[in-house]
């Protein structure tokens, strides 16, 4: 193990080694990984893989494009099929209220240059012909929209990191982070002292937990997510489909499996990481009503991750104000894999040059929040 | 039923064990089993258990779990719940489908009883995912659950005693095992089972190992090679095996997913087969409200997978009443102990100690100091081939006479008292290793009268003849029954003479049963059928028929079959049998020695040497 | 792969006759026996060919824990045949990939 390093990066998420892969492009070999458990093993690992672009906040709208440029080029530049497919994202309308948002969010869209349209319910159809869509007043659709393995593309940033040199240490806890007037000294792991001064949290889950160990409060609170496969089956669907008021999101993976899920008002924050049967129920009433011949199809797993929700469901991309060189990116809000290339080289850029270069994240920072929250619409 | 007490999830031995001692205590027990039928492995075990009497040893399986079922069909407070599964242990409770009607139903036991078995070990090797290739499982579920052949030549991996049983089933039902291997220098099952199957002629095969399945769509064959001390296969010792069924017997691995999602911790102990949950010597897991036994808890037996079931559900019946009976937990505590403590169970006590449970050794007694022979011979009395120390006694406990003692260590082998014993042949029909055997020498004569525990069909009568086999399947030659004795768990004693040297050799018999044919050829031993058949399928010359069918080829040089032969031949073609050509006849008529040959003398020459 | 008839241990207690169907053909089965077990009695020990590379798959566990003998059972794919049992007029198919329910 290194008893000293540039920066040391805590969490072997998405987005841990997207930062620790960026770093080691940029030049900065000498970089840590720490990961509590295995590489992945977090929220990354249990997630649904979706890469979209289309949300009603202009920020992740451009950062989700800077994204997908980066995913088109991922097996090129790191050389790892990651089972990235572009076969788009529908979004489903089915009230007034959803059907104006819709028309407002792609004429947006658009402007920031996605290729995304209306499709009417007729159009719909005939796009999907096995889908139910009683009740459908409009959808969008973004070709470019689409999903990856997220453990492939974990393990690709960080075997390609470690080719450069980054140490990537699995199974190792953070226990503490040493810090001494303002500054940070080293970071205290169960395998031992590391010294460095500069730390980024990509904890996922336990961003919050991560800052209390520099004493730092960051607004982050974590919920439990659950999803769940079914047996696979030969491809029909191309996109990952998404209701909001319907509260379900859907895709059928590189292997067959339809893999869905919902969100829970009702969750309180926690870590847990159970499934409950009451969302099985849920699930298997409800999707059939769309996609007629799920009632016949088998539940093959069924787990659960954690969304790390910030105050406005965007991610909280910045540098502690009290201490230096605490840099987070953190409360990705359930969708942190579809912007961790974005992301990865933006934290990059910004430690090793000082500013994101590619993208701007100014509007990630903390600040925001004292100035008032717009929350991110297109969550489930 | 929506509200039980406890929850049993497996309705093999231990699930039911442990349902009945829930039942008792006058609990609402729901007992869910993922197969059409109650009893998992218990009702393909064709077999007799070992163990102790008191805990069905010497019953069949298949017969245990009708005892065990039938004292749950009479409890009204426990339902039987077939072709359902548990499909996962939620925070919000235990979902349990029902496959026939495609439902599940949600119930919060208060307390849950995992006895959900092991899964079959998966063997690498080439195509070993070609039909044909089962586990040991699959073929005794089709053999002896459904009564269907799972092929009819069959090569067996693993010598453990699953391998070596299932070995002995399947050539009961009539399908022939080409061989056994095995990749270690040593039989891994007990003794007495491997002997069962050498008797049998079936060959074991150490230091072997397969390296493919032949065939494109089903198995057609194997290729098996030697090898060495390292495992590695030695190169050239590839041999070819004409088999239609690949039988995979390396061990089962414990199916304790929903321990785990119950919250109970697993740990890796090879010794007990893989993921084991953790667990005291009550069989309480790690998450308080759940239970283990069998299998699922470390890959043993069915007598230990029952005596847990009994010992799990004593205490889920002392967590929700406050009280149980604490002798009879005591008992089945000790039972495992005493059944654990031989050297057979040193593997099975290794990993429990991971555990932090003690199961102490107790050096049993392994050899049994045979009775003078000079003193006893030519009295009909049992012989014991039982040297190993395994945990059984039904020998001691079946002798009416008290002639056979084990002692208090199970695992002792036993000894026995042949002024006590009075030669009636019990203990011979309920050894459940087919290990003890008749005998009785009649000096004068030179022969020697050998009792024979025998599982097969047909079953002689007084008065046939048979073959007598040797403890190596070879054939000591044929022998007259003189006594057949029944049974009625289906272990007849066949009584036979044989050379009074063979009468330590001699174990096993094999019938020969008599088709009504009609013979053409003595010699070759061929009938009007398979005649009419060559000549069916074209040979409708005498010297046709002869070169296809060795017809007249024999001994007799023809003259028992040529003209039956060729009546057959005339009447099948119509044509006139004076037409025919009835063949050469080819010196000499009677088969000569070279001795006799070579030592000819000119006729006429005084042959005086 | 016929059905035993005579045993020396064992009675098979063997239910009503059936017929069902196996690519078409009818077949005879007998009640309580499993769909694996019933195309076992007819000779029948392919079952599906795999979705990737096409190898013919049979039966292994026969106890529904290694999904060796998904089939296609009255439309449906992926029905694990060691454990369901055979019915009058079922029609059974060899699962040629994944299974598909749209037809």
């Amino acid at each position: 193990m290194r008893a000293e390093a540039s920066v040391v990066i805590i969490g072997g998420g998405i987005i841990g080694t997207a930062i620790a892969f960026y770093l080691c492009k940029k030049g900065m070999k000498d970089v840590v990984l720490v990961e509590k458990s295995y590489l992945s093993s977090g929220s990354t690992g249990r997630c649904g893989g979706g890469i979209r672009q289309q949300w009603s906040e202009r920020m992740n709208v451009r950062l989700a494009m800077r994204s997908v440029k980066l995913f088109e080029r991922f097996e090129e530049e790191i050389g790892m099929d990651i089972e990235y497919y572009q076969g788009g994202y529908l979004l489903l309308a089915y009230t007034d209220e959803e059907v104006e948002l819709f028309h407002k969010n792609v004429a947006m869209q658009q402007e920031e240059g996605l290729d995304v349209r209306l499709l009417s319910k007729e159009e719909t159809k005939e796009k999907f012909p096995f889908m139910n869509l009683e009740g459908l007043k409009l959808a969008t659709f973004c070709p470019t929209d689409g999903h990856a393995n997220p453990h492939l593309a974990t393990m690709a940033y960080a075997k390609a990191a470690e080719k450069m040199g980054a140490m990537i240490l699995t199974h190792t806890e953070v226990t503490d982070i040493d810090v001494q007037s303002g500054q940070i000294k080293g970071v205290l792991t169960t395998k031992g002292y590391i010294k460095t001064s500069v730390v980024v949290n990509a904890a996922g889950g336990f961003s919050r937990e991560v800052g209390l160990m520099a004493g730092v409060e960051l607004p982050t609170e974590s919920y439990r997510h659950q999803i769940f496969v079914t047996e696979p089956l030969e491809h029909i669907l191309d996109p990952l489909v998404i209701s909001f008021v319907n509260n379900f999101y859907i895709r059928q993976t590189k292997s067959g499996n339809f893999i869905m899920g919902q969100g829970d008002k009702d969750e309180p924050p926690s870590h847990k990481h159970d499934p409950s049967w009451k969302f099985l129920t849920e699930m298997t009433e409800k999707m059939p009503h769309f996609f007629p011949f799920l009632k016949e199809v088998r539940v093959l797993r069924h787990w659960a991750g954690l969304y790390n929700m910030s105050p406005d469901a965007q991610p909280i991309i910045d540098k502690s104000d009290k201490l230096s060189d605490f840099y987070f990116a953190i409360g990705f809000s359930g969708h942190g894999f579809m912007l961790a290339p974005a992301v990865g080289e933006a934290m990059a850029d910004w430690i090793i040059y000082g500013s994101p270069e590619e993208v701007d994240i100014s509007n990630l920072k903390m600040e925001r929040f004292s100035k008032g929250v717009s929350r991110e619409k297109n969550v489930v | 039923m929506t509200e039980c007490d406890v929850l049993i999830i497996g309705g093999g031995p231990a699930g039911l064990a442990a349902g009945i001692e829930v039942g008792k205590a006058g609990l609402k027990a729901l007992i869910v089993d993922e197969g059409v039928r109650f009893g998992g492995q218990l009702v393909k075990q064709t077999h007799k258990f070992f163990g102790n009497e008191e805990f069905y040893a010497s019953v069949r399986g298949f017969e245990i779990a009708e005892k065990l079922l039938e004292e749950l069909r009479a409890m009204d407070n426990v339902e039987l719940m077939p072709e359902s599964t548990v499909i996962g242990v939620y925070e919000d409770g235990v979902p349990i489908l029902h496959r026939p009607s495609d439902t599940t139903t949600l119930l919060r036991p208060k307390r849950l009883v995992i006895a959900t078995g092991a899964s079959e070990k998966f063997l690498q090797f080439e195509n070993n995912d070609l039909p044909g290739v089962y586990g040991a499982g699959a073929v005794q579920t089709l053999m002896n659950q459904f009564g269907i052949m799972p092929g009819e030549n069959v090569l067996m991996i693993g010598s453990g005693n699953i391998g070596l049983i299932v070995s002995y089933q399947l050539m009961q039902a009539g399908v022939n095992v080409k061989a056994i291997i095995e990749a270690s220098n040593r039989v891994g099952g007990y003794q007495v089972h491997a002997n069962k199957v050498r008797r049998l002629g079936v060959p074991i095969l150490l230091r072997h190992t397969i390296i493919r399945a032949l065939g494109k769509e089903e198995v057609q064959g194997a290729v098996i090679a030697q090898v060495n001390d390292s495992w590695e296969v030695i190169p050239g010792t590839e041999r070819e095996f004409v088999v239609d069924t690949i039988c995979v017997a390396v061990g089962l691995s414990p199916s304790a997913e929903l321990v785990s999602q119950a919250g109970g911790r697993l740990q890796f102990i090879s010794e007990l087969g893989g993921y084991v949950p953790v667990r005291d010597e009550n069989m309480r897991t790690t998450a308080s409200n759940v239970f283990v036994a069998g299998d699922v808890s470390g890959i043993e037996e069915a007598t230990t997978a029952m005596v847990e079931g009994r010992i799990a559900g004593l205490s889920c019946v002392k967590d929700l009443k406050g009280i149980t009976d604490e002798k009879r937990l005591k008992k089945f505590q000790e039972q495992l102990r005493a059944f654990r403590s031989g050297p057979t169970s040193s593997k099975v006590r290794k990993g429990l100690e991971k555990l932090n449970l003690s199961f102490p050794e107790k050096l049993p007694r392994e050899t049994a100091v045979e009775p003078s022979y000079e003193a006893y011979k030519g009295k009909l009395r049992p012989i014991i081939e039982c040297s190993e120390a395994i945990p059984c006694n039904p020998c001691e406990t079946s002798c009416p006479f008290g002639a056979i003692t084990i002692g208090e260590n199970i695992n002792n082998v036993p000894v026995i008292d042949y002024e006590k014993c009075t030669g009636c042949g019990i203990c011979a029909t309920k050894c459940p290793g087919l290990a003890i055997f008749m005998m009785q020498e009649k000096e004068e004569k030179g022969t020697a009268t050998v009792g024979i525990p025998y599982e097969f069909l047909p079953i002689p009568s007084k008065g046939d003849q048979v073959y007598a086999l040797r403890k190596d399947g070879s054939v000591a030659g044929v022998a007259k029954v003189t006594k057949v004795v029944k049974a009625p768990n289906s272990t007849t004693v066949v009584y036979i003479e044989v050379p009074l040297e063979e009468a330590r050799e001699v174990r096993h018999i094999k019938v020969v049963e008599m088709k009504p044919e009609a013979i053409v050829c003595r010699c070759e031993e061929l009938t009007v059928e398979d005649v009419e058949k060559a000549i069916e399928e074209g040979y409708t010359d005498f010297e046709e028929l002869r070169r296809r069918l060795r017809i007249a080829m024999g001994p007799c040089g023809g003259r028992t079959c040529r003209l039956n032969a060729l009546m057959i031949l005339s009447r099948k073609t119509g044509t006139p049998i004076e037409k025919l050509d009835p063949g050469t006849f080819r010196p000499p008529v009677i088969p000569t020695t070279f001795k006799a040959v070579s030592k000819s003398a000119k006729g006429g020459e005084s042959s005086e040497g | 792969m016929e059905r035993i008839e005579r045993h020396p241990i064992l009675t098979f207690k063997r239910g009503k006759k059936i017929r069902f169907f196996f690519e078409g053909r009818e077949l005879m089965a007998y009640e309580g026996e499993t769909i694996a077990a019933a195309l076992h009695a007819n000779g029948i020990r392919v079952l599906r060919y795999t979705p990737k590379k096409a190898r013919p798959q049979g039966l292994f566990c026969a106890i529904g824990k290694c999904s060796s003998c998904l089939m296609e059972v009255d439309g449906i794919p992926n029905v694990r045949t060691c454990m369901t049992l055979v019915k009058d007029g079922m029609a059974v198919r060899r699962q040629k990939g994944r299974g598909e329910f749209l037809d």
